[in-house]
């Protein structure tokens, strides 16, 4: 249990991390790392070391949250189909953003800001994005993991990458004027 | 530019072509202004979130959340993990297994190769089962010249419908 407890403080914030990126709740990211570490404790056996142990614990808590995220669609009673009217051409209509938005931020304001505008984010977007800019997955792997096309996974994350653009680009606007 | 255009586009900047293509698109960015600005819009979102996830840190001390995580394992009852020594010891078992079964074949044709009568024994027929398997029989009729070996084993995923038969004369 010593040693378990070493792991956890070695990995917990990337765990935590992991869990408010995709949860976008401070409390609800604590409560799903703590389930998280419990089932890594109750699958120890099943790490083979075939991937870090902090690579394996990402994927539980991914799996986690990824259950929890389906749950609160469902409650929200979302459809797919409202997800894809969502994303369904605006990003395609989107213009290009000749300024990098955020230019001559501090890393403070910077890290605020994209928290702001991930915030904004569907889920499924949301997800996409996080899984591959921060897991480094690719499409296949995303695709996989969220159950879906790689052409959806294509989709959601120029979507999301085209939404955070503007974000940003609308908070700089806000900030000047 | 149509939308398969825009998702090919991002599919280069995320390394996802095969080399060819990825070419192809290199050489359509270099020459058409409007790809060009789309790129780079996706590299500054790319840009703006590397390294954004490195600085989020679990905003409870150490100990109040291994207390936390410690308290529900013992709650649960969750089991100690399986020792590393289980995994290995199921990898001996399904070497065993097999090797266990060629033993058996081997034993077999090693009693074939033995001269009948040269033990002493003057029987004309014997019927024996392999010591290592109790799934081999060995039928001898020495004055027909005939010895038939019965293997009853099932192939890996497979149901043995009939048991194999082999004949050696």
């Amino acid at each position: 249990m010593t040693a378990f407890e070493e792991l956890v403080a070695r990995h917990r914030d990337r765990v935590y991390a992991r869990a408010y990126s995709m949860m976008r709740n401070e409390e609800e990211a604590i409560d799903l790392s703590q389930e998280a570490w419990v089932k890594g404790w109750q699958r120890l056996g099943q790490f083979h070391q075939e991937s870090s142990f902090g690579t394996w614990m990402t994927r539980i808590i991914i799996n986690l949250c990824l259950d929890q995220l389906r749950k609160h669609k469902r409650q929200r009673a979302e459809s797919i189909e409202a997800m894809d009217e969502e994303s369904g051409g605006v990003e395609r209509q989107m213009p290009v953003l000749t300024v990098n938005p955020t230019a001559g931020l501090e890393r403070g304001e910077l890290r605020q800001r994209i928290d702001q505008a991930l915030g904004q984010l569907s889920y499924e977007h949301r997800m996409s994005l996080v899984l591959h800019e921060f897991e480094d997955m690719e499409y296949k792997e995303i695709a996989k993991t969220m159950g879906c096309s790689i052409g959806t996974v294509m989709s959601r994350l120029f979507y999301a990458r085209r939404k955070l653009a503007a974000l940003l680009a609308d908070l700089k606007n806000r900030d000047s004027v | 530019m149509d939308y398969n255009a825009q998702l090919k586009l991002q599919a280069w900047l995320d390394g996802e072509l095969p080399e060819r293509e990825a070419d192809e698109v290199a050489q359509w960015v270099a020459r058409d202004r409007e790809a060009a600005a789309l790129v780079e819009e996706l590299r500054i979102t790319r840009g703006a979130l590397a390294g954004f996830n490195a600085e989020v840190r679990l905003p409870e001390s150490r100990e109040f959340f291994w207390s936390k995580v410690e308290r529900e394992i013992q709650r649960l009852g969750a089991p100690a993990p399986r020792p590393a020594r289980a995994t290995y010891l199921a990898q001996l078992r399904r070497f065993l297994v097999p090797a266990s079964a060629v033993a058996a074949v081997v034993i077999a044709g090693l009693m074939l190769n033995r001269q009948p009568g040269s033990s002493g024994g003057s029987v004309a027929t014997e019927m024996e089962t392999a010591l290592a398997d109790s799934a081999a029989f060995i039928y001898r009729d020495f004055s027909a010249g005939t010895t038939l070996v019965w293997l009853s084993y099932p192939a890996d995923n497979e149901t043995a419908e009939t048991d194999d038969m082999d004949t050696f004369e």
